[in-house]
C-alpha cells in the first residue's frame, strides 16, 4: 500500500514540475511583452516631456541668438563668446563644423531637434540669419532630476498588476487544460500499479514452492524443466523489483548499513548461477575480502543484479562473465555481443537524464544510474562490438 | 587678353615681393571706401555661413557682379555703383579669397 501512495505523490510532483515550467515560460513571455509595452509607454512619455521642455529651451536659444547678433555686429571689437550659467551652447556652420562650443559632449546630433544623452538635454535650432556664420545652435541643459520617477512608478504599479493577473489566469487555464490529461494518466497509472501488485503474489508463490522441491528426488529431465521454471520466475521477479523501484523512485527511504561486498557478490552470483548454467556461461570471480560499503543493501543488490542480468542477457551461449572486486572498484565484464562506442555514449547520456527517460537502454541501466547517483558512485561502461562489455563501478 | 593681364599681375607680384594678391589687389581699392571690406565679409558670412559657401558666393559675385546678386542694400549699391568684373585669374582670385577668409574668419578667434 505504501508503494501505491508514493507512486501517487510522484505523479503529483511531476505534474507540478510541468505546471511550474509552463508557468515560468508563460510568465517569461508575458514579461517580455510587458517590457515591450512599457518601453513604448516610456518612450511616449519622454517624448511628451521633451515637448514640454522645448518651449523653455526655445526661449533660452532665442536669448543666445540675440547675444550672437550683438557679437556679430561688434566682432571687430569684441571676441568673447556669450555664456550663460543656465546652459552650455555651441554653434556650427552650414558644413556642420563647430565654430565654438562650451558643451560637455563633443558629438552632437544636429539632425535631431531635441534629445537626452547622458543626463543632459540637447536642443538644436537652425538660425534664420547666420550670425558669425552659425547656421545651427545647440543648447545643453542638465536633465531635471527624477523627471521619470513618476513614469517608473506608474509602470511598476500597472505592470505588476497586469503581470500578476495574467499569471493567475494562466495558472487556472493550465489547470483546466491539464485535467483531462491528468485523468487519463491516473487511469493508466492505476492500471500499472494494480498489475504490478498482482504480479508479486503469484511469482512469490511459484518461487517459494520450487524451493520446497528437493532436487535429489527428481529425475534429470524433470529437474531441467523445474530449473527453467525457476529461471523464468526469477526473471519476472526481477522485473517486478525494477518496476517497484521505479514507482518508488528514490523517494524510498534508505536504510544504509555496512555491506560486505564480497559476501554480497557471492550471494548474487549464486542467485544467477542457474541462469548462467542454462546459457553455459562460465563465471570467473576474483573477489578481494573485506571490501565494505555503507549503503542500502536492497539498492546495491538491485544495482548489481541489473548489471549481472545484462551481462547474462546479452552474452553468447558458452560465453564468460568475470567479476572482480578490489578496493573501491567492482568490475563486471562479459564476452557478450557488446555495442558500438557511440552507443555507450548514448547510454551514458540517458544515464545522466535518468529521471525523464525510462527505456532506450532499458529500465535496468536507468535504475543503476539512479542508485549510483544517489550514492555518488561512478559507473563507467566500456564496450566493443562483438567483444563484450565492461562495467566498472568505482567510488 | 585675360591671360596677358594675368601675366602682368604675376610680374607685378614679382616686383612687389612677398605681398599677397589680396593685399596688393583688393585692399588698396577698398581702403578708401566708407564701408570697410570686413563689413562685406561679415555680410557674406551672415548669409552663407560656411567657408565653401562664402567663397563660392564671393567668387560668383566678383566674376559677375550685378545689382541683383549684390549683398549690399539698395541704398549702398546705388551709392557705390556695381563694381567691375575682376581681372584676376581663377587661381589668383581664389588665393585672394583664401587670404580674405583667413583674415576675417570667426574660427579660432572666439574666446
Ligand atoms: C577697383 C576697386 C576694387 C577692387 C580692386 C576690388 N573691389 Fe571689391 N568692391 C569695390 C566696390 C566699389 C564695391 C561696392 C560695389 C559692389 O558691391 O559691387 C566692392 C564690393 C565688394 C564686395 C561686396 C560684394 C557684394 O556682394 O556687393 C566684396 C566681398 C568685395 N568687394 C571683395 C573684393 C575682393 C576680395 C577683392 C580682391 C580680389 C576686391 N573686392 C577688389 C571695389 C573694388
Amino acid at each position: 500500500m505504501l508503494v501505491l501512495k508514493n507512486w501517487d505523490t510522484n505523479l503529483r510532483s511531476r505534474e507540478k514540475k510541468t505546471l511550474w515550467s509552463f508557468l515560468f515560460l508563460y510568465a517569461f513571455l508575458v514579461l517580455i511583452s510587458l517590457f515591450f509595452v512599457a518601453f513604448l509607454y516610456y518612450d511616449l512619455q519622454r517624448e511628451l516631456f521633451l515637448q514640454h521642455q522645448k518651449e523653455a529651451l526655445s526661449n533660452l536659444t532665442n536669448e543666445q541668438i540675440n547675444r550672437l547678433r550683438t557679437l556679430h555686429v561688434n566682432f571687430d571689437k569684441e571676441r568673447l563668446y556669450p555664456r550663460d550659467e543656465r546652459f552650455n551652447s555651441a554653434i556650427y556652420d552650414s558644413g556642420l563644423h563647430e565654430i565654438f562650443s562650451t558643451l560637455r559632449s563633443q558629438n552632437v546630433n544636429l539632425y535631431d531637434d531635441i534629445y537626452i544623452k547622458e543626463h543632459k538635454i540637447y536642443f538644436i535650432k537652425e538660425l534664420e540669419s547666420y550670425y558669425l556664420g552659425a547656421r545651427y545652435i545647440a543648447l545643453e541643459v542638465p536633465e531635471p532630476a527624477h523627471w521619470d520617477k513618476k513614469i517608473y512608478r506608474t509602470l511598476f504599479l500597472y505592470g505588476g498588476i497586469i503581470f500578476a493577473l495574467t499569471v493567475l489566469i494562466g495558472y487556472f487555464l493550465l489547470k483546466l487544460l491539464l485535467r483531462p490529461m491528468r485523468d487519463a494518466i491516473s487511469l493508466l497509472d492505476r492500471f500499472i500499479k494494480d498489475t504490478t501488485h498482482e504480479l508479486n503474489t503469484p511469482v512469490n508463490t511459484i518461487l517459494s514452492n520450487i524451493e520446497m522441491i528437493d532436487p535429489k528426488q527428481l529425475d534429470p529431465s524433470l529437474l531441467k524443466k523445474i530449473n527453467r521454471i525457476t529461471i523464468a520466475s526469477k526473471t519476472i521477479s526481477n522485473l517486478y523489483d525494477d518496476l517497484t523501484y521505479l514507482i518508488l523512485s528514490h523517494r524510498l527511504s534508505s536504510h544504509d548499513e555496512t555491506v560486505d561486498l564480497k559476501l554480497l557478490l557471492e550471494e548474487r552470483l549464486e542467485y544467477f548461477s542457474l541462469l548462467c548454467e542454462s546459457k553455459k556461461i562460465r563465471v570467473g570471480a576474483c573477489l578481494e575480502a573485506n571490501v565494505v560499503m555503507s549503503i542500502d543493501r536492497k539498492k546495491i543488490t538491485k544495482l548489481l543484479d541489473n548489471i549481472l542480468s545484462n551481462a547474462v542477457k546479452y552474452n553468447n551461449i558458452g560465453g564468460t562473465i568475470d567479476v572482480e572486486l578490489h578496493d573501491k572498484l567492482i568490475r563486471i565484464s562479459d564476452s557478450g555481443r557488446g555495442m558500438d562506442a557511440s552507443k555507450t555514449k548514448h547510454a551514458f547520456e540517458r544515464y545522466v537524464r535518468f529521471d525523464r527517460s525510462v527505456g532506450g537502454f532499458g529500465i535496468g541501466l536507468s535504475i543503476v544510474a539512479a542508485i549510483a547517483k544517489e550514492y555518488g558512485l561512478s559507473v563507467d561502461i566500456e564496450s566493443k562490438r562483438d567483444e563484450g562489455t565492461k562495467v566498472s563501478i568505482s567510488w | 587678353m585675360v591671360k596677358a593681364v594675368g601675366l602682368f599681375f604675376i610680374c607685378v607680384a614679382w616686383a612687389f615681393g612677398s605681398e599677397s594678391v589680396y593685399e596688393r589687389h583688393c585692399v588698396p581699392c577698398h581702403k578708401d571706401m566708407p564701408v570697410k571690406i570686413d563689413k562685406f565679409f561679415y555680410r557674406y558670412l551672415l548669409k552663407y555661413s560656411s567657408e565653401t559657401e562664402v567663397k563660392r558666393a564671393m567668387t560668383h559675385y566678383l566674376k559677375n557682379p550685378t545689382k541683383e546678386t549684390s549683398i549690399l542694400t539698395d541704398g549702398l549699391i546705388n551709392r557705390f555703383g556695381v563694381k567691375k568684373k575682376t581681372m584676376l585669374s581663377d587661381v589668383a582670385l581664389s588665393e585672394a579669397l583664401d587670404t580674405y577668409w583667413e583674415t576675417y574668419k570667426v574660427f579660432n578667434k572666439l574666446k
